[in-house]
């Protein structure tokens, strides 16, 4: 019960960061972009998932990038300024702290999919209409919640690397390409298929269209594995931030002096 | 009854590349008794930020123990983390976007604290450090000064038993400075345990009922502030202010005086006993040299005798 207020706390945290610091927001500012040239490149193209794909691509996105380079932060910049060493000094555990403190970032990626859904209606006049909301509500919230995890799993793997730049350019398209995001995964090489199977972007993606065309098939499994998947990276990343804490305390490299 | 403190053979060791390992600690003991004020003194690179990471369970020892309240650092690190209060000097580790307040209602949910008690608390500990005013200023627009009373707040948020202070009053202007001594003579008098880490002799010599002296991660001495002038020699003598050496040559020849030394802005006249000083402070007050004081060797003299001639070398 306290952990769950110390999540909502970092939370809040992190919301009122980004709300003082409005370089956290940036990326909406490429969301509406991003839509209108997928819809300018295939608005003529009379495919009926032209649209659908405009309106999710970027909404997904927005989440990967929020998980990848906003969540990939937290960690690092509390290094930087010194506040890593008081807050290990503090008896609720660095991981819990930075759980809300992800959550809230990825909220804000989130926020991509109604501004491209907007950017689409408004700009365009193409309204998405989908042909089954329940699972398609469902499926996003999912989408939302494997984004934590995954962040949360993004975050320790850049607090724990190296080459963190190098880590935060190079973990985007591919995942692009696996997660089905731009092209459904079905026009990816037999070979790389199953690679895309344990990304849950691609879960997501073929859930959220097969929703918006009213082509669903066992939702409630798809769902399953992309709540599965998000839990899975959660653990994964709860448990490397630990080893950042554990590594810090053993080798005394970050610290405030 | 069990010190507050304790530190027994305490080692650590830095790993390097390709180099030998840094020795930062080297089997230190030390014990702090409950309701104690602490100094912790030494030059730069001495082991004092390492002592107190460690006693704060953000480092782990390489070999030896360390207990806070009875509670060993290492196999009890929550129930240390929270019976201590770390409060590190400098103007970093805050949220600088953020108000002084939200900062404090943050860290108040990592000690686990209820909303209401931190609300609470954070108004007061923000008027006790005199920042009340400012409470709700972006911290980015804080001095130096302001930023490190504001560490101490949060160092004190949970209020913890003992405290850990390393250089928490380095840039302090001297009212604030002032200040904060008496806020740690009150919060002494609650009940609560220091450990200061400091290079401000004066500070240690008005706040800590002892001292520790270390060097190269080796205890030098441990004693009380208050006589810790005995270390060098149990000797009386008599300070004295005068521009040239001729008061200093006759007392020279004075059979109660055993030696005179200059030192960098005053003479000192060893004597033999407290006679004889009562007799040299007469002999100078009758040709009105009215700056001569009976004298003891201040921790200041016996922190640059101990450490010696160390210099610039670290
Ligand atoms: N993370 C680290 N990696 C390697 N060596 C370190 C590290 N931290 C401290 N040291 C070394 O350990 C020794 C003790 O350092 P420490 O910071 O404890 O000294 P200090 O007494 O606090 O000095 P100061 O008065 O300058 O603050 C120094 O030689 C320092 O170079
Ligand atoms: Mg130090």
């Amino acid at each position: 019960m306290t952990y769950l207020r110390v999540v909502w706390q970092a939370f809040r945290l992190q919301a009122e960061l980004a709300r003082r610091g409005p370089q956290h927001l940036l990326m909406l500012l490429v969301t509406p972009m991003q839509t209108a040239s997928l819809l300018a490149l295939t608005l003529h193209s009379h495919r009926p998932d032209a649209l659908v794909n405009a309106v999710i691509a970027p909404g997904m996105i927005g989440l990967w990038v929020a998980a990848l380079d906003y969540a990939g932060r937290v960690v690092p910049e509390d290094q930087w300024a010194g506040r890593f060493t008081p807050m290990v000094a503090a008896p609720v555990p660095l991981t819990v702290v930075v759980v809300g403190r992800v959550a809230a970032v990825v909220l804000v990626g989130a926020v991509a999919f109604a501004e491209s859904w907007l950017t689409a209606a408004v700009g365009f006049g193409r309204v998405l209409t989908v042909a089954e909301p329940g699972v398609f509500a469902a499926a996003v919230l999912a989408t939302c919640l494997a984004a934590v995890g995954t962040a949360m799993l993004l975050s320790g793997v850049i607090a724990l690397s190296r080459a963190r730049d190098v880590l935060q350019n190079s973990l985007s398209y591919p995942f692009y390409i696996l997660g089905g995001v731009v092209f459904p995964i079905t026009v990816l090489p037999a070979w790389v298929r199953p690679f895309s199977r344990v990304v849950f972007l691609s879960w997501s993606a073929q859930l959220l269209r097969d929703a918006a065309h009213g082509t669903v098939r066992h939702w409630a499994v798809s769902l399953a594995v992309i709540l599965a998947l998000g839990a899975a990276a959660l653990a994964g990343g709860m448990w490397l931030t630990r080893r950042v804490v554990d590594g810090a305390r053993r080798k005394g490299t970050v610290g405030f002096a | 009854m069990e010190a507050a403190v304790s530190a027994s053979a305490l080692r650590r060791t830095y790993e390097r590349k390709r180099k030998d390992a840094v020795v930062a600690l080297d089997d230190l003991t030390l014990s702090i008794a409950r309701n104690e004020i602490h100094g912790l003194l030494g030059p730069n690179g001495a082991g004092k930020t390492t002592l107190v990471k460690i006693l704060s369970t953000v480092l782990l020892p390489t070999a030896g123990t360390a207990r806070v309240l009875g509670h060993d650092v290492v196999a009890e690190t929550r129930t240390v983390r929270t019976l201590v209060g770390l409060v590190l000097g400098g103007d970093r580790g805050l949220y600088d976007r953020l108000s002084a307040r939200r900062n404090l209602l943050f860290w108040g949910a990592l000690y686990k604290l209820d909303a209401r008690t931190v609300r609470r608390r954070a108004d007061a500990l923000l008027e006790r450090v005199g920042l009340a005013e400012r409470a709700d200023d972006p911290v980015e627009r804080f001095s130096r000064g302001m930023r490190q009373r504001l560490h101490l707040a949060r160092g004190l948020l949970h209020e913890p038993q003992v405290l850990f202070l390393d250089e928490p009053t380095s840039g302090l202007d001297p009212v604030a400075a002032v200040a904060f001594r008496r806020l740690v003579l009150e919060l002494r008098d609650e009940g609560r345990t220091f450990l200061l880490a400091t290079h401000d002799m004066d500070e240690a010599t008005a706040l800590c009922d002892r001292v520790s002296l270390i060097d190269r991660g080796r205890l030098l001495l441990t004693d009380d502030t208050a006589s810790i002038g005995r270390i060098l020699g149990d000797r009386e003598c008599v300070d004295f202010v005068h521009d040239d050496g001729t008061h200093a040559e006759a007392l020279a020849l004075l059979p109660e005086v055993t030696d005179v030394e200059r030192l960098d802005d005053r003479w000192r006249v060893h004597t033999a006993d407290r006679d004889g000083s009562r007799r040299v402070l007469a002999w100078l007050v009758e040709r009105d040299v009215l700056t001569a004081r009976h004298a003891q060797p201040t921790l200041e003299e016996v922190y640059l005798r101990t450490v010696g001639d160390r210099g610039m070398r670290v």
